[in-house]
């Protein structure tokens, strides 16, 4: 394996007594499109976060693209792309201003943010409307246009927190085709989605977080593998520690969402097998 | 369906109905809470200090003259000076519009209550909202404290009369409050758009200009002066001037307690009915402006969709240099353009310059005063960019994230914004500069070189201690609303204490030197301030990032909250 796009080593952070992120190691190696997974509150949020200069981690050691995130943190940020939970984006601006100037921060020269921001505009569907604040954008559109600015720099790896949240389908669409190509080219994807479909069709490796805690990593055949291992009561291990995880080959093929509930299921105390509690008062 | 009200159900919607005291109380209880858990944060203390700070601070300001508008009521009264009330009465109608008009400088006026239209709250329980939140409002209570005292005054000359003048003057109180409101409101959605703004500009540049022009044609002419009137003549007003401004709610309301003084009820009762329909009046066109509030208005800039060929995608550059410096500059320039509420923070202080500049003159100040007219003025031109310059990250709104995620430090971003600010500020004290040159002639040189020294200092104090409250006491700045930000009073208390302080410097260093005789000493030892100032500012700003990694997180949470 090359060395990791992401390599994260005894990541941890607390909020208080509380910790968010509790000793995640994980590494992603270049090319890949990788899901991170997790129920809500289960800390995915907090790990981008830290991967991405927003957050202190309280210990551990972030190196992205080689380079060590505490001591190098602008040279990571030129080389990387961020659509975080809150899409930063400069409600104020029209579209285009909102790209040019993003493309200024990131040291691009004049000709190429503006002819950048012209191609962007057009794949996301976003040049109808020029004159229109981003505040007035729909959260689809404003989803989009944080996309088109954290790829306008042409990063080596793209952090994607919910990039598929509130896209109507041909908008996913396009951003999926566009995600795909980036990766075909060599970019590394880091992606947090609820919808596991999307990331059943488009990621290639998968880690799920639960209660803070790395619960599961590997590719989606090394998943189901590790599920089926221990649901044969078979030793195996479903977080992979540099080598291949063990235990039989699955007889079936269990998707994305299974294995996830499965995962997630048995690492907590959630069990979605039971039956939700009759709210006799909803219409 | 136990606990939810179908549509069409027997539901009262009105201000007082059950669902209406619920809500209040709701509302009430949340404020309770937001400020119990307030007060668990530093920052929650901080700003309970500033509020009861600020409190004392306009208690200061309105104890003492509220004192002057009783006894001068009484002695009115007692006397049967029909114009001392009047003009007491008037006084208490500008001054209340006056701080008013100042809610931005002071923290906002109007509450936000938008937040509330998710929730089934009808608009008669919308407009009590607004009426309540905005009771303490600083205008209101200084208003409310002067109101007071001058029905003291002529309650005590007239015990008779007390519950007459208590009507008349609690009509009187409400008309003002609805019209602080309705002014406010109302000039918050004309600057809300970019047409509505340019045409109440140019309204305000002519009357402005109009001003300028004939208050020196109005000295000159012999009419004596307006603002000496009590000075050197008797009280005396022509008796137009009196009719006229009978037919006004000040005027009413003086006639109204007079014709009661003098048994004429039916007469006073009819002053009272005018002023009930004032208080009508601007309760209506209030009312009005909430309506199309409490229904969602959306007052974005954003033309309606055009059907027509794609235009062209891109938008001119405003400046043409590239950099992040320059992209933050023009980022900001553009944000500056597109918000109604900056601008008319950045105008207050010309809009008071012209004001006070026509008061002092008209006054004969004395010379001596009048040579420190510029440094006064440029003092001033400080006062409209201190909200920007003490809460340059206040506007970012989600954007804040961006500047952590790029690759440009936060000392770059900070030093762009610290640029774009200078150059404003230049822009008004060339203005300012030139109306006090216009009004009062050019200073003595020594002077004018003291000034250019203080300016020298305070420049780069006025950025490091900005820069310092920027990143330690940010609050979240409403762009598109003149409205009250939560945070922005322990902000707002310590740049002005911050401004105060600059200025005490100025004057601890020119006013010595005036007395002495030697004004030209000024000049060398507030350059030696601006060397050490300027030091402490390259000091803070080369810290900037240092800061800012440790006060990331509570930034964004400050900076993105909604509420």
């Amino acid at each position: 394996m090359d060395s990791p796009a992401i390599a994260i080593r005894d990541l941890t952070r607390r909020f208080g007594t509380f910790t968010a992120v509790d000793n995640v190691t994980l590494d992603v190696a270049p090319g890949q499109f990788f899901g991170f997974l997790g129920p809500n509150g289960a800390g995915k949020s907090t790990t981008i976060k830290m991967m991405t200069g927003l957050l202190a981690p309280t210990s551990g050691h972030i190196e992205l693209l080689g380079l060590d995130f505490a001591t190098h943190p602008l040279e990571i940020k030129r080389q990387i792309g961020v659509v975080p939970e809150g899409l930063a984006l400069f409600g104020r601006l029209t579209a285009s201003e909102y790209l040019r100037f993003v493309g200024r921060m990131y040291g691009l020269g004049r000709d190429t943010t503006n002819s950048r921001t012209e191609e962007l505009l057009d794949f996301m569907n976003l040049a109808d409307e020029p004159k229109k604040l981003v505040t007035d954008f729909s959260h689809g559109m404003q989803k989009k246009l944080a996309l088109a600015a954290a790829v306008i720099h042409g990063p080596r790896i793209l952090f994607l927190d919910e990039p598929f949240e509130g896209v109507d389908a041909i908008a996913a669409g396009t951003l999926k085709a566009m995600l795909q190509r980036m990766t075909e080219r060599g970019a590394t994807i880091f992606l947090t989605s609820h919808v596991l479909e999307i990331v059943e069709r488009l990621c290639s490796h998968v880690a799920i977080i639960h209660q803070g805690r790395l619960v599961a990593n590997g590719s989606l055949d090394e998943l189901r593998a590790g599920v089926a291992a221990s649901t044969a009561g078979v030793p195996g291990e479903l977080v992979r520690g540099g080598g291949s995880l063990s235990g039989p080959q699955p007889e079936e093929k269990l998707t994305l969402e299974e294995l996830f509930l499965r995962i997630v299921s048995g690492a907590g105390s959630e069990t979605p097998e039971e039956p939700v509690q009759e709210l006799s008062w909803l219409a | 369906m136990a606990g939810v009200e179908r549509p069409g159900s027997a539901t009262r919607w009105g201000f007082l109905s059950p669902l209406a005291r619920g809500q209040y109380a709701a509302l009430a209880w949340i404020q309770t809470r937001m400020f119990l858990n307030g007060l668990r944060t530093r920052r929650g203390s901080v700003e309970l200090g500033a509020r009861i700070l600020t409190f004392f601070v306009f208690s200061a300001i309105a104890i003492g003259p509220s004192i002057g508008l009783g006894i001068g009521a009484y002695i009115g009264v007692s006397h049967g000076l029909r114009l001392a009330p009047a003009v007491l009465l008037w006084v208490l109608f500008l001054a209340w519009q006056f701080f008013a008009a100042l809610a931005p400088a002071l923290a906002g006026q109007n509450p936000e209550l938008s937040h509330l239209l998710r929730y089934p709250v009808s608009f008669g329980t919308w407009l009590v909202l607004f009426l309540v939140y905005g009771l303490a409002a600083p205008s209101t209570l200084i208003g409310l404290l002067w109101a007071t005292a001058i029905g003291i005054g002529i309650t005590v000359a007239r015990p008779d009369l007390f519950l007459w003048t208590a009507l008349t003057l609690a009509l009187f109180v409400f008309f003002n409050l609805l019209l602080s409101r309705m002014i406010l409101a109302w000039i918050e959605r004309w600057l809300a758009q970019r047409r509505t703004r340019e045409i109440v500009t140019a309204i305000f540049l002519f009357l402005a200009l109009g001003a300028q022009a004939l208050n020196p044609a109005f000295h000159q002419s012999g009419h004596g002066s307006l603002y000496g009137i009590g000075r050197q003549k008797p009280l005396h007003l022509p008796s137009r001037v009196w009719n006229v401004q009978k037919v006004f709610p000040p005027g009413l309301a003086t006639d109204s307690i007079f014709q009661a003084m003098q048994h004429h009820p039916l007469k006073g009762a009819e002053d009272m009915g005018w002023l009930g329909v004032y208080v009508l009046g601007a309760g209506g066109l209030l009312a009005l402006r909430l309506r199309s509030e409490s229904r969602g208005e959306n007052l974005s800039e954003a033309p309606r969709r055009s059907t027509k060929a794609r235009a062209k995608v891109r938008s001119p550059a405003l400046l043409d240099f590239s950099g992040p410096i320059a992209a933050v500059i023009e980022k900001d320039l553009r944000y500056l353009m597109r918000s109604g509420p900056m601008l008319y923070n950045l105008a207050a202080p010309l809009v008071m310059a012209v004001v006070f500049g026509g008061a002092m003159r008209g006054n004969r100040v004395s010379s001596i005063r009048l040579e420190y007219a510029l440094p006064i003025g440029l003092v001033w031109a400080f006062l409209g960019l201190t909200r920007l310059i003490c809460n340059n990250l206040g506007a970012e709104g989600d954007g804040i994230q961006f500047f952590f995620l790029s690759p440009t430090p936060m000392r770059t971003v900070i030093l762009g914004k610290n640029f774009f600010h200078l150059v404003l500020f230049l822009l008004e004290a060339v203005l300012i500069s030139a109306l006090v040159i216009f009004r009062f002639g050019l200073p003595a040189p020594s002077i004018a070189a003291a000034t250019l020294a203080w300016l020298l200092f305070a420049i780069p104090a006025n950025f490091a201690a900005g820069n310092l409250l920027s990143i330690n006491m940010p609050y979240r700045v409403n762009m598109a609303r003149i409205r009250r930000e939560s945070g922005a009073l322990g902000n707002g208390l310590l740049s002005m204490l911050t401004q105060f302080g600059i200025l005490a410097v100025g004057a601890a260093v020119i006013a010595p030197c005036g007395l002495l005789g030697h004004n030209w000493w000024a000049t060398p030892i507030l350059l030696a301030l601006a060397v050490a100032a300027l030091f402490v500012y390259l000091r803070v700003l080369g810290n900037v990032d240092r800061m800012i990694h440790f006060r990331m997180e509570s930034l964004t949470l400050e900076i993105m909250k909604t509420n």
